[in-house]
């Protein structure tokens, strides 16, 4: 399986060769554009880590955690796992430092540890891809996109602890 | 996401002002460093796979994937343009290979040719939420985590993952048919 992706990257540049585009100059004029990407993208970066952090520093996610467990233990999440269905959708590293957190302390074979684990697999971190991808356009009224996200986040956790217990 | 981001971080600075006067600047300040950090790492990745891409485009290659795609992508987002249908299917690719990182440029570079006014678009809509409750067919992230954990058998959420992902895309997809009508 990791051989698909090196493959894939070497299966291009020898199409290139063969249909005779020029490999390097093409390669070159496509990269030259991940300069401005990034650019874009950065202060939606910044505006989404300024609201993480400053959740995570002043122990309000804890709170909001002790608040929001019984509700979901009623969908059949378990309370170890409420803090990183709830941060998921902010944080991409934030959500993994709590899924290495859960694996220490459960085990990473224990029901909570694999729990966890499908949750990670099967959200996004909505908000921070929202941010970036709309980074460049004009777009600012996102309707249903983002509600619909969301929602689906909280269905794959609920179905991750059910399929869990199954398989 | 104006209102959401205002509401949230009042609230959290406000807090953290209580607990901590003193940290509320470091937080901010350490947040936005965390910003230039992590978009010099996006480059890095962006300059990869969109100086790959440009190569496959080169070569047809993408034309070929869109044509094969186009049955689904006419079903799923309707009539767009041929370069967005192009970066449409390089982004589904992507992200049923699981490279989870080559995704966001061709999904960046989709949403620019989709999206021309002020309100998310209908085929916008759908593109976010492929994107966001994608099919993943191999965690990689998650089950290196777990083998560097001491994990007996990491790969043995492989099948809930798969499960409880492909649930996610397609109550995703239908409630996008649902809020936003069929593709025109």
């Amino acid at each position: 399986m990791s051989y698909i992706v090196p493959l894939l990257i070497v299966a291009v540049l020898v199409t290139g060769l063969f249909r005779r585009v020029n490999v390097y100059d093409s390669f070159v004029l496509g990269a030259r554009k991940s300069v401005g990407l990034s650019v874009t993208v950065l202060p939606y970066l910044a505006a989404i880590f300024i609201m993480v952090n400053a959740l995570h520093e002043s122990g309000l996610d804890v709170y909001v955690t002790k608040l929001l467990a019984p509700p979901f233990q009623l969908l059949g999440i378990p309370s170890e796992v409420v803090r990183l269905v709830l941060l998921r959708p902010f944080s991409g590293s934030g959500s993994l430092a709590i899924l290495a957190d859960v694996y220490k302390q459960y085990g990473p074979d224990s029901y909570v540890g694999r729990c966890a684990s499908v949750i990670m697999g099967s959200s996004e971190t909505v908000f921070y891809v929202a941010s970036v991808y709309f980074a460049g356009t004009k777009v600012r009224r996102t309707g249903w996109a983002i509600p619909i996200a969301l929602f689906c986040n909280l269905l794959g956790a609920v179905a991750a602890c059910l399929l869990c217990k199954v398989c | 996401m104006n209102i959401v981001w205002t509401c949230v971080t009042v609230i959290a600075l406000c807090a953290l002002t209580v607990v901590r006067p003193q940290g509320v600047l470091t937080v901010c300040l350490d947040s936005c460093a965390q910003a230039v950090t992590t978009a010099i790492g996006l480059c890095g990745i962006y300059c990869l796979w969109l100086g790959v891409f440009e190569v496959a485009d080169r070569c047809k290659l993408v034309e070929g994937l869109a044509n094969c795609m186009h049955g689904l992508n006419k079903l799923l987002y309707g009539r767009v343009s041929q370069a967005a249908e192009r970066y449409i299917s390089l982004n589904f690719a992507s992200n049923l290979l699981g490279v989870g990182n080559a995704a966001t440029p061709s999904a960046i570079a989709a949403i620019g040719e989709t999206e021309h006014t002020d309100t998310l678009s209908r085929s916008g809509a759908m593109l976010f939420v492929v994107n966001a409750t994608s099919i993943q067919l191999l965690p990689t992230t998650v089950m290196g985590l777990r083998s560097s954990a001491g994990s007996a058998n990491p790969a043995d959420i492989l099948l809930p993952n798969l499960l409880s992902t492909a649930l996610t895309s397609v109550v995703g997809v239908l409630l996008v048919f649902c809020a936003y009508g069929r593709a025109k």
